[in-house]
C-alpha cells in the first residue's frame, strides 16, 4: 500500500495516510468516555440496587444462574498499545445471554462483535492486525481499521461441586466459538474455594482452547491457509468484598499460543496481572478491570522474530494494556 | 460511527438498569410477636467481650462479626435476639426465639435485599431449627437440609443460628443466674 491509497473491504478500511484518521480516533475516545461516564452514573444512582457475580474481570468461578433464571451481560475490553512509537487499539464487545438451566447447569450464548485500527504495532513496527483480523493481510506500512462481526459462541458451565457446601468448587466449562474464518472449542477447569463467611473468594481458572484459523499464507498473500493454534491459559483471582455490594479483586494470568494442537511448537507467552472492582446489587452488577502484560516474556521456538520488545510479547493476540468491563442485569 | 455504534448494547442495559428494593418482611415488633404471641419484651442489648467473642467463635466454629448485641428477655421465658448474616452482597437481617431451655423456638427473616435466595423463608425449611439446642451441631446438607438456588443464604443463616446457640451458652444462660 503506498501513497494515498485506501481500500474499502466491507467495513475494513486500509488507509497508508488519512486525514481523517485522528478524528476518528477522538470520536472513539470520545465513546469511550462517555460510555465510563455512563457507568459510573449509573452504578451511584442505583442507590437500593442489589447484584450478583462476576467478581474477576478474566477468571471465572463456579457460582452459577439458579434454576430457570436469565441473565443478559454486555462485555466490553478494550486493548492497547504494542510496539513503541506505533498505535494499536482492539475493542472487543460481546453480548451474551445466560440462563440456569438446573441449579448445576448453565447455558449461555453470545454474540461477537469487535473494532480495531494498528499502525506499526507489531514485530519489527510492521502493521500486524488483532488475531481476529489476521484473515486481512495488510502491508507493513499500512493503518488497519475495521469493524466486524466475529462470530457466535455457546457455553455450557456444570459445576461439580459447589464452595458453599464442599471443602473446594469445582466446575466444568466448554465453549464453542464460530466465526467467518475459525472455530474455536475453549475448556475450561474452574476451581473455587471461598473463606470469611465467603466474602473472601479464591479461583483459578485451566483452559485449554484449540482453534482453526484461515489466514494468509506467508509464502503467498493472496492465498489462504489454514492455521493450527491452541491457547493454554492459568489465571489465579483473589477477590475480598470490602462493604455491601463491593468486592476488590487481583488477577494473575498466563496466556500462552502453540502452533501445535498438542503443546509443541510453542509462540507466545505473556503473563498479565492487575485490580479489578465489582458492584454487585439486586438486579444489576458491573465489573471493570484494568491488566498489564508484565515484561517477564522470553523467545519459544515458534516465536516470530521481532515479537518480543521490551520484555513483552506485541505478536497478533497480545498488547501491553487491557481494560475490560462487563455489565449484566438480571431477569 | 460505527466504533460508536458499538457502545449503545452496553449503555441500554446500564439505562434499563433501573433501582430495585430491598423486600422488608418483618419489623422487629411483628417478629417479636409472632415468636411469642402475647409476650412483653426486655431490652437487654449488650456488648461482648474479646474472651466471649474468642469463646463463641471456638465454640461454634462461626465468625462474629459484631460485638454488640440486640437482646431482649421475653416476659413468659426465653429470649429474642436480633442479628444479621452474610448474604450474596448485602446482609440478612434475621430474628431468632429461644425459649427458657435455650432451644429454637423460631426463626424469622426480617428482610431480604438479594435477587435469589428468598427461599430461606420458607416456613418448611425454618422449621428444622425448632427444637435444636446449644450441644446440636448444625451442618447443612446433613440436619439442615440445602434449598438449590439459594445454597450461601441457606448457609449463612445456619451458621448464624449456630453462632447465637452458642452465644446463649456462653454469655446469656450466665446471665439467667
Amino acid at each position: 500500500m503506498g501513497g494515498n491509497t485506501c481500500i474499502f473491504r466491507r467495513s475494513v478500511t486500509l488507509c497508508s495516510d488519512h486525514p481523517s484518521r485522528r478524528k476518528i480516533f477522538k470520536l472513539r475516545r470520545l465513546g469511550a468516555a462517555c460510555l465510563l461516564s455512563v457507568l459510573i452514573l449509573a452504578v451511584l444512582a442505583l442507590p437500593e440496587a442489589r447484584a450478583d457475580e462476576p467478581v474477576f474481570g478474566f477468571s471465572y468461578t463456579t457460582d452459577l444462574l439458579p434454576k430457570h433464571k436469565f441473565e443478559l451481560e454486555q462485555w466490553s475490553t478494550t486493548r492497547f498499545t504494542k510496539y513503541p512509537g506505533g498505535k494499536f487499539w482492539l475493542q472487543e464487545n460481546r453480548t451474551e445471554e445466560e440462563w440456569g438451566c438446573s441449579d448445576k447447569l448453565q447455558l449461555s450464548l453470545y454474540q461477537i462483535y469487535d473494532s480495531t485500527h494498528a499502525f506499526h504495532n507489531g514485530p519489527f513496527g510492521a502493521t500486524t492486525p488483532a488475531e481476529q483480523f489476521q484473515y486481512y493481510n495488510p502491508g507493513p506500512d499500512d493503518h488497519f481499521s475495521a469493524t466486524k462481526f466475529i462470530g457466535v459462541s455457546g457455553e455450557v458451565i456444570y459445576r461439580l461441586t459447589s464452595p458453599y457446601t464442599h471443602h473446594v468448587g469445582v466446575a466444568l466449562y466448554t465453549e464453542p466459538t464460530v466465526g467467518a474464518a475459525f472455530f474455536e472449542f475453549e475448556n475450561r477447569l474452574i476451581f473455587q474455594k471461598n473463606f470469611r463467611d465467603d466474602r473472601l473468594i479464591f479461583a483459578a481458572n485451566l483452559t485449554y482452547a484449540p482453534e482453526l484459523r484461515r489466514v494468509a499464507d506467508p509464502s503467498n498473500p493472496s492465498k489462504k491457509s489454514i492455521q493450527e493454534e491452541t491457547d493454554a491459559n492459568i489465571s489465579l483471582g483473589a477477590s475480598y468484598r470490602f462493604r455491601r455490594n463491593w468486592s476488590g479483586a487481583f488477577e494473575i494470568f498466563n496466556e500462552r499460543e502453540f502452533n501445535s494442537y498438542n503443546f509443541t511448537q510453542e509462540s507466545n507467552s505473556g503473563y498479565y496481572l492487575g485490580p479489578a472492582v465489582h458492584y454487585g446489587g439486586k438486579n444489576f452488577f458491573v465489573t471493570a478491570g484494568f491488566y498489564e502484560q508484565m515484561p517477564w516474556a522470553s523467545p519459544h521456538v515458534a516465536t516470530v522474530p521481532g515479537g518480543i520488545v521490551g520484555g513483552r510479547i506485541v505478536d497478533n493476540d497480545f498488547e501491553k494494556y487491557r481494560v475490560r468491563v462487563k455489565v449484566g442485569w438480571y431477569f | 460511527m460505527k466504533a460508536k455504534l458499538i457502545f449503545i448494547p452496553l449503555a441500554g442495559i446500564v439505562i434499563a438498569g433501573g433501582p430495585a428494593y430491598a423486600t422488608v418482611f418483618l419489623s422487629v415488633e411483628q417478629a417479636q410477636s409472632v415468636l411469642f404471641p402475647g409476650a412483653t419484651f426486655q431490652p437487654d442489648t449488650r456488648m461482648l467481650t474479646d474472651e466471649q467473642v474468642k469463646a463463641i467463635e471456638r465454640a461454634s466454629g462461626v465468625n462474629v462479626r459484631s460485638k454488640q448485641m440486640k437482646v431482649w428477655r421475653v416476659s413468659t421465658g426465653g429470649w429474642f435476639i436480633v442479628d444479621e448474616v452474610v448474604g450474596k452482597h448485602e446482609y440478612i437481617p434475621f430474628a431468632l426465639g429461644l425459649d427458657d431451655r435455650g432451644a429454637v423456638k423460631g426463626v424469622e427473616v426480617l428482610e431480604y435485599r438479594e435477587a435469589y435466595g428468598d427461599q430461606i423463608r420458607n416456613p418448611e425449611w425454618r422449621k428444622q431449627f425448632l427444637d435444636k439446642g446449644p450441644d446440636t451441631k448444625l451442618q447443612l446438607g446433613k440436619n439442615i437440609h440445602n434449598i438449590s438456588g439459594a445454597t450461601l443464604s441457606c448457609k449463612h443463616i445456619t451458621d448464624g443460628v449456630q453462632r447465637l446457640l452458642a452465644t446463649y451458652e456462653l454469655v446469656l444462660k450466665q446471665s439467667e443466674r
